[in-house]
């Protein structure tokens, strides 16, 4: 499990979280969503121990972080980004699992092909693939979809979501995307804008996340709940 | 390489080498503009001087080039290390490419003497800061993110400079070793005006001023253009070399669409 306890932090005179506690179970998904500049990109980057804190943060030794814009190393070839960190780790059997894994995300045929010619939702697949590999106990997901269209993001959303479901990792999910927060989540975390803390968490009742489930209306119901709690603010 | 391509600057060239002849006709003193003819006939005249000196200038400047390269990237490398250590370097980084060469070198060349250990210096002096200037940039620029990555999952210092930082800066490191290929062997050719007199035997330099005070222009014209090819011909190994690291996967040397 992961557990923040007492996490503030203090960018100069700014205060960007104050007094975060929150316990994540192990292999459960949580999503953080808030309004710009909550602070929910820097308490993630706490929990990685990226930022410094005030507060206390326990976790399990093996970790990955999905970034973003996907951070791939641009000289690198699809096999040898995939290959990176579990050679920077010291892991066993690198090609073995390199297979499998561009299996798994379906970029076989691309081992030897550049980030540059691969498409936004590949290097994405990529970026999935190369931190699966590390057999991780929980992954940290900074906004990983936001750079695709929304058509590869919902399907992206579906196999992150078979991801988790396969390899039982806990999952720390920031988004600005309320539905692939209800879809993909166990728990909705609402943070304020500055100073970001927790003001609500909102359990996701539904048991089968297939690509139907958005159509549903409690489903839409969920998302329209939660965007009003966002929207007080703005 | 096209046909298409090579086509506008060989345009340019005969244009050029055209109207050189016909002024040259018309001045009519061959002792201060030669024909481009004579310059030829020149070059393959003296081929065995010329060459002499074109192995000396060669020696001199690929030596110079390679210890700027090194020293360079070191520099660099060290600087990029600490915020310190960069402010307190890099003013006389400067220096290196403030001071005027040409002045100096009677000095370098008073400390180390008449010997090619001088030119070489003086080539070390004028190639090294678009290096240092370059490498650092490349390693301070290094994407956020990826310096992030590396942190996340605790690479040493060591590793992420190997495996990250320094990969990363290739392309500056190429764009400032582009820099510095003619100015390595202008620094040798300096090198050799100072030292000049004091040989006999010399390299490309030292025939310029030989062949200059017997009033043999050709000549001189045929030296210039040697050194000029050299410079030229060092640039393009490294371009070469550029493509060849980078045509992969970075934008400047990618095949435009």
């Amino acid at each position: 499990m992961i557990a923040i306890s007492g996490v503030s932090k203090h960018f100069d005179e700014v205060q960007a979280l104050a007094e975060v506690n929150l316990d994540i179970a192990t292999g459960e998904f949580i999503s953080i969503v808030g309004p710009s500049g909550c602070g929910k990109s820097t308490l993630l980057r706490i929990v990685a121990d990226l930022v410094s804190t005030s507060g206390t943060v326990t976790k399990p030794n093996k970790g990955a972080f999905v970034f973003q814009d996907s951070a791939l190393l641009p000289w690198l070839t699809v096999q040898n980004n995939v290959e990176l960190l579990m050679k920077l780790e010291g892991l066993p059997n690198i090609k073995e699992k390199t297979c499998i894994a561009l299996e798994q995300v379906g970029l076989t045929g691309f081992e030897k092909n550049y980030p540059h010619q691969l498409s936004g939702g590949m290097k994405m697949r990529l970026s999935l693939a190369r931190s699966l590999v590390l057999d991780p106990e929980y992954i940290l997901l900074d906004e990983p979809l936001s750079a695709v269209d929304e058509l590869t993001r919902e399907v992206l959303q579906e196999e992150l979501h078979e991801m988790w479901n396969r390899d039982k990792f806990t999952a720390v999910l920031v988004t600005h995307n309320i539905a692939e927060a209800v879809y993909l989540s166990n728990r909705v975390i609402v943070m304020s804008p500055r100073p970001g803390k927790i003001t609500h968490i909102i359990d996701v009742p539904f048991k089968k996340r297939t690509p139907d489930l958005r159509t549903t209306t409690k489903f839409s119901k969920l998302v329209n709940d939660i965007s009003g709690k966002l929207r007080t603010w703005r | 390489m096209e046909i298409k391509k090579l086509l506008p600057p060989a345009i340019i060239l005969l244009l050029f080498l055209g109207s050189w002849h016909i002024g040259a006709l018309i001045y009519n003193m061959a002792f201060i503009l030669p024909t481009p003819l004579v310059v030829a006939q020149t070059f393959v005249a003296d081929f065995d001087i010329i060459m002499t000196g074109l192995a000396l200038t060669f020696e001199a400047a690929f030596t110079g080039y390679i210890i700027a390269v090194v020293i360079g990237i070191v520099v660099a490398t060290i600087m990029s290390l600490s915020n310190i250590l960069e402010k307190s370097l890099y003013p006389y980084a400067i220096l290196l490419q403030t001071v005027p060469v040409v002045a100096v070198a009677p000095l370098i060349v008073l400390w180390f003497g008449f010997e090619m250990k001088s030119i070489i210096i003086i080539s070390i002096i004028i190639s090294l800061f678009p290096i240092i200037n370059n490498t650092l940039l490349g390693l301070k620029s290094t994407s956020k993110t990826l310096v992030e990555l590396f942190e996340y999952h605790k690479t040493s210092k060591l590793q992420t400079f190997f495996k990250l930082r320094f990969p990363a800066a290739i392309p500056n490191i190429i764009a400032g070793m582009k820099i510095s290929a003619g100015l390595s062997v202008i620094g040798a050719i300096v090198g050799e005006f100072i030292i000049g007199s004091g040989s006999e035997e010399g390299g490309l330099g030292v025939q310029i001023i030989y062949a200059q005070a017997d009033l043999e222009t050709a000549l001189v014209m045929a030296l210039i253009l040697t050194a000029t090819s050299l410079g030229f011909i060092f640039f393009i190994t490294i371009q070469t070399l550029g493509w060849y690291l980078m045509h992969k996967w970075h934008e400047s040397e990618m095949k435009r669409k």
